[in-house]
């Protein structure tokens, strides 16, 4: 008993013995070759691939219908080689199609599929049984959290054609097992380039001239065509790789709202967790359209690497200039799209506003004032990643609070008390709305006796959006006050104008007066 | 000079005339055409057909229908179109021309 595959040529399911599979397959590859790819050459072979059912069917009589080598060469004497045709059309000029070299390609296997027959494709490509390969991809979509899984499955389901004439089917299975196969070509093209080699030297010997111009350029040729291929093998892998991984974790970082993909080395992952990051810039609505608009833009360009990949890896001829061209206007659009939602957004910063509030310092006997800095009571809490300008975000208790530092300066009074002035800022879409947000800010300092406690921290309302808010605190101290500034307070002064033109760092820890010509450092007597 | 050629060069002139020529009538399907061809001597292998058929059919000539058979795959069934049987009236009457004309030569020898 010998071997026997199973084949379905145009519908119609034949046991073939193993000698009579191989012929076949050659016989409908140099048909496939001689027709063409052309929708007619295609017509044609679906045509005669119809015939040659038939005639398997009408003389393969027994209920198994197995096919045998008599019965292959019968058909191939009926149906006519290419150089019959050519004989019979009296075409004396047709190019005889070199002998096949049966190439494995990859299609879809519309015998073997669950969904659309890639895993099975893939399985007739590696020589694996597709289950395995199923397997492997159910683990794939439960740890990527479905989505890039799905939409690698997507981009070779439509860019992968599916095996349609019994050619193309015989093609996807290619030859015998797959890593002798793969060393075997590896072994004849290797024997090819020390052919071209052993020619060129021969000639080299034997004639001078333009000969040997001739060998030199087909051994370079053969060792850059090798070179070439696995060249592109290995790129092909990289783009699949490096696109999956960033579809993975661009559709992490969209919905989940992080990228845990980060600690991958040498893979390029967006990083910034979007939903997040906008949600304290713009209104919920654009953030949802941004983020649809960003998910378009950076996702469209990693589902076009895993395209050309897969391709230069597996070689798969596709035909889908449609659907490419639409990927190319989604992108454009989003493009668009995106540029539109920013510019919206940013006319929430064209107008600046201001509420300033100044209190006078309920202490007249007071010649110094001790300026210190309150305690910081979220010191022990992590401040998320990012940091915008000068807001951070905390989580405390599990609510996320907006924070950020003012800044403060110190002035000459007009009076004779000391004064303290907060100033806050804001920008909106119309004066009245950053006049509002900055009101919404709430900044606290306390007073005893001549001690003032600052805050080391502004808050934002809960929910208000990141609107370049600030709070500039200014101490007036009238001509003859001293202030002493607590060492702390080099956290929140800034640039604050002295005669002796000391720095902000240099200047805590020690007493200031104010004198008609500035703040002066004010040595102590004792 | 081959006879060879020179008599497939003969019968591709004739073929596609023979073709429409056996279509004239009800429709056929491929297996029936051959059978006819092959009868007449027209085509030895069967592969020639195809090519043929698909093109007489992208020119408009012919037409198809898909009809299920109880054996095997579902069979094309091929009829002239009104274009075909117009082109076939044609060459009809250019085949009669030829005929007459190398008979007229063939007899003016004998």
């Amino acid at each position: 008993m010998k071997k026997t595959f199973t084949i379905n040529i145009s519908g119609t399911v034949f046991h073939i013995e193993e000698d009579a599979y191989e012929v076949l397959q050659k016989y409908l590859v140099k048909l496939k070759n001689h027709f063409g790819n052309e929708e007619e050459g295609k017509e044609i072979l679906a045509d005669i691939e119809a015939r040659i059912a038939e005639i398997f069917a009408e003389k393969s009589s027994d209920e198994k219908r197995v096919i045998t080598l008599l019965l292959v060469e019968q058909v191939i004497e009926t149906m006519g080689t290419p150089e019959d045709f050519a004989e019979e059309e009296g075409e004396d000029e047709e190019e005889f199609v070199s002998q096949p070299k049966r190439k494995r390609r990859l299609y879809r296997d519309p015998e073997h599929r669950v969904l659309g027959g890639v895993c099975g494709g893939l399985g007739a490509y590696f020589n694996i049984d597709p289950v395995i390969l199923r397997i492997i991809f159910v683990v794939l979509l439960i740890i990527t959290s479905i989505v890039p899984a799905l939409l690698a499955y997507l981009v070779l389901w439509i860019a992968v054609p599916k095996a349609i004439t019994t050619a193309q089917r015989l093609e996807m299975r290619g030859q015998e097992a797959t890593v002798k196969n793969i060393e075997k070509s590896i072994r004849e093209e290797v024997k090819e380039v020390k052919e071209s080699y052993k020619k060129f030297k021969e000639s080299d010997t034997y004639s001078r001239g333009k000969k040997k111009v001739d060998g030199a350029g087909e051994v370079t040729y053969n060792v850059f065509r090798l070179l070439l291929k696995v060249a592109v093998v290995v790129i092909g892998v990289i783009l699949i790789i490096s696109g999956f991984f960033g579809l993975l974790g661009l559709i992490s970082s969209l919905i989940i709202g992080q990228s845990f993909v980060q600690g991958w080395p040498l893979i390029w992952t967006p990083e910034i967790n979007f939903p997040d990051f906008l949600n304290y810039l713009v209104e919920p609505g654009a953030v949802k359209s941004g983020l649809v608009t960003v998910g378009f833009l950076a996702g469209i360009p990693m589902l076009a690497m895993l395209y050309v990949g897969s391709k230069m890896v597996f070689r798969y001829k596709s035909n889908n200039t449609a659907i490419g061209l639409g990927l190319v206007g989604v992108w454009l659009l989003s493009l668009i799209a995106l540029v539109v939602i920013s510019t919206s957004q940013i006319s929430n910063f064209k107008n600046q506003a201001s509420v300033v509030e100044s209190v006078t310092v309920d202490c007249d006997s007071c010649q110094t004032l001790y300026l210190k800095l309150a305690e910081d009571k979220y010191k022990g809490y992590a401040a998320q990643a990012w940091d915008l300008n000068k807001l951070k975000v905390m989580v405390v208790e599990g609510d996320r609070v907006i924070l950020g530092n003012p800044r403060l300066d110190i002035d000459r009074a007009s009076g004779n008390s000391f004064l303290v002035t907060v100033k806050k800022s804001s920008r909106g879409r119309t004066r009245e709305i950053a006049r509002d947000h900055a009101s919404d800010l709430v900044y606290k300092y306390q007073v005893q006796d001549s001690v003032l406690f600052f805050e080391p921290y502004f808050f934002l309302e809960e929910g208000d959006k990141w609107r370049d808010q600030e709070v500039h605190i200014t101490v007036k101290v009238p001509e003859g006050g001293t202030v002493f500034l607590d060492e702390r307070m080099v956290d929140i002064i800034y640039d604050i104008d002295n005669v002796t033109n000391t720095l902000d760092g240099d200047m805590v820890g020690k007493y200031w007066e104010m004198k008609p010509d500035g703040l002066t450092l004010k040595e102590l007597a004792e | 000079m081959k006879l060879e050629n020179t008599k497939a060069q003969m019968r591709k002139g004739v073929l596609e005339y023979c073709i429409l020529l056996v279509l004239d009538g009800e429709p056929l399907y491929a297996s029936n055409i051959i059978q006819e061809l092959k009868e007449a001597k027209m085509i030895v292998v069967e592969g020639t057909l195809y090519p043929l058929l698909t093109r007489l059919k992208n020119a408009g000539l012919l037409a198809y229908r898909w009809e299920e058979s109880t054996q095997g795959p579902p069979r094309k069934y091929y009829e002239l179109t009104d274009k075909g049987r117009k082109f076939l009236g044609e060459l009809e009457g250019s085949w009669a021309e030829l005929v007459d004309a190398v008979g007229k030569i063939r007899k003016s020898r004998a």
